[in-house]
């Protein structure tokens, strides 16, 4: 059981980062979400999602899914997304385990881009 | 003002570059509720200085579907009405976490300078650098300085700088939904541009009842058809104008949406890229985003190509120039060529039309004519702090509903009485 993102249906409303930081915080903030539309290539309109998990960094990429294992060494000629910088220091995604509908962000999403595998 | 605020009034007074701090006194959120009720009462009290007035609503950055809005109230160039025009995309939900619910700016700076707003803090910087910049370079300098990509930017470019009427304040690299030509008080007032960035937190009154709420309405919104609709060409079919779509669908990209707002109003066409790509583009500047529907329909009905329209729209979002206006404006004098077009630029005046008959910007009006149930819904958006073409659309947000939820966010209630007393304040 995880979280699956589907990238392509993401419209980057940040409904999901929202509602985990509830999550989080029980009040609205952004900065301690495990879940996070990346924003920071707007002029190239390069859009996805970040979700922090106990071992993996998820990038749910347009062109597919990238898992970066937490500790491997990654590829220094990758260009590193500004959404991407602070998500090593959160809190992993605990599926929302004490709400009774399940995870917040997948109750969120007006699009259905985030579901559980 | 302890729930769903930061209890901070900002008055920047440019002339002596000195910042004043106020408290968000909880009687005026109960007499004003917030939104544009509180900036027109906010620009009343420092009329004589014509100021610029930012904020957002009691609802702007919740989980409340749409709860993107930020509003600017001044005195607009192009109508001399006091006007209020819409920050959508991700700029009124980062005002909102900036630490300031309110921002009023006065005064005169004596050189181009440019507002820093975050964490709670507002400084007032140097802009010699940025002043003579288009909006792209503008933003980039200002993000690249601060390394910070996600900084949202209000900014001006060379029309605002020249004193056009038709000067808008646009975010980021887009075009905003100024109408009013507000970016032409920023130039008048050698503002550059506002930097902002929020990274603050929002108490909740009775968190787990909102929560709730929040959740039954996003899934009765996803059971409604319209809702479900994503992009420019959707949202202007929705508004009852004209479907965009066969002109726009062979350069879409993606459909973008605006903070927390389930349908996407904004769309990314690729004019110098392949529109099917997925993984990232190499172009530097591939294409533009899409977020104002009235020029796309103006532009279509005078014969341009959508790739014609995006990059005639592209050169307005840099120049910093209403790309409404400059539809209108270039349709009377039969100019289709967009290199033509940008070369008129410096010379375009008005009156044009597209500027409306209201005091709410008409982006969310699309060419219907202005009526009393379109001007009370968008002062509910302006109040509340919705987007205003969802507000248009998703008839799920009721006025009762709305209200109930400011009253569980903030602890205090709101009746229909009051936000009667408020729109009629801000209509008067």
């Amino acid at each position: 059981m995880g979280i699956q993102i589907d990238a392509l249906k993401c419209t980057a409303c940040m409904a999901c980062e929202l509602a985990c930081g509830y999550h989080r915080d029980d009040a609205f903030a952004l900065l301690s979400s495990c879940i996070v539309p990346y924003r920071g290539r707007e002029k190239k309109n390069y859009v996805g999602v970040i979700l922090k998990e106990e071992d993996s960094l998820v990038a749910a990429r347009p062109e597919g899914i990238e898992i970066n294992r937490i500790g491997e060494e990654q590829d220094p000629d990758k260009e590193a997304d500004a959404s991407a910088k602070p998500m090593l220091l959160r809190e992993s995604c605990d599926l929302c385990d004490d709400v009774d509908d399940g995870p917040l962000c997948i109750t969120f999403c007006p699009t259905g881009a985030i579901s559980m595998a | 003002m302890e729930y769903l605020a930061s209890d901070k009034i900002a008055i920047v007074d440019l002339g002596t570059r000195n910042i004043t701090e106020d408290e968000l006194d909880e009687d005026l959120v109960l007499d004003k509720i917030g939104g544009a009720g509180i900036t027109k009462h906010l620009y009343d009290q420092y009329a004589v200085e014509n100021p610029i007035v930012l904020g957002t609503g009691l609802l702007t950055g919740t989980l409340v579907p749409g709860a993107s809005l930020g509003v600017i109230t001044a005195k607009s160039p192009s109508t001399g009405r006091i006007s209020h025009v819409p920050l959508n995309l991700d700029a009124g939900m980062e005002l909102k976490y900036s630490g300031f619910d309110y921002i009023v700016i006065k005064g005169t700076a004596d050189k181009p300078v440019y507002l820093w707003i975050h964490d709670g803090i507002l400084d007032i910087n140097d802009a010699d650098d940025l002043w003579g910049k288009d909006t792209w370079a503008a933003t980039d300098h200002i993000r690249s300085e601060m390394g910070d990509d996600l900084i949202q930017v209000l900014g001006i470019g060379q029309a605002g700088e020249n004193g056009s009427d038709l000067a808008q304040i646009g975010i980021n690299y887009w075009q905003s939904a100024d109408r009013m030509g507000f970016g032409k008080l920023f130039g008048e007032k050698n503002l550059k541009l506002m930097a902002i960035r929020g990274m603050g937190l929002l108490e909740i009154s009775e968190p787990e009842d909102f929560m709730d709420d929040c959740a039954e309405l996003i899934a009765t919104i996803r059971k409604n058809p319209t809702t479900q609709k994503q992009g420019i060409a959707a949202a202007a079919a929705a508004l009852g104008e004209e479907d965009l779509g066969d002109f726009l669908d062979p350069l879409t990209h993606r459909h973008m949406a605006c903070f927390n707002t389930p349908v996407a109003t904004n769309t990314f066409i690729f004019t110098e890229e392949d529109p099917a790509l997925l993984k990232e583009s190499a172009v530097p500047e591939p294409g533009f985003l899409l977020t104002d529907i009235f020029p796309l329909i103006v532009l279509k009905k005078a014969g341009l190509s959508a790739k014609d329209a995006g990059i005639l729209l592209k050169a307005c979002a840099k120049y910093g120039i209403d790309g409404a206006a400059v539809a209108e404006l270039s349709a009377k004098s039969g100019l289709t060529d967009p290199a033509e077009i940008e070369k008129s630029f410096p010379d375009l005046k008005g009156p044009v039309e597209s500027t409306g008959g209201s005091v709410f910007s008409p982006w969310a009006a699309v060419g219907k004519e202005i009526n009393e149930n379109w001007e009370r819904r968008q002062a509910v958006a302006y109040i509340l702090g919705l987007h205003p073409i969802w507000l248009q659309i998703a008839t799920e947000l009721t006025e009762e509903k709305l209200l109930d939820l400011a009253g569980l966010g903030t602890e205090m209630e709101f009746t229909p009485d009051t936000l009667d007393e408020v729109i009629g304040d801000i209509l008067a």
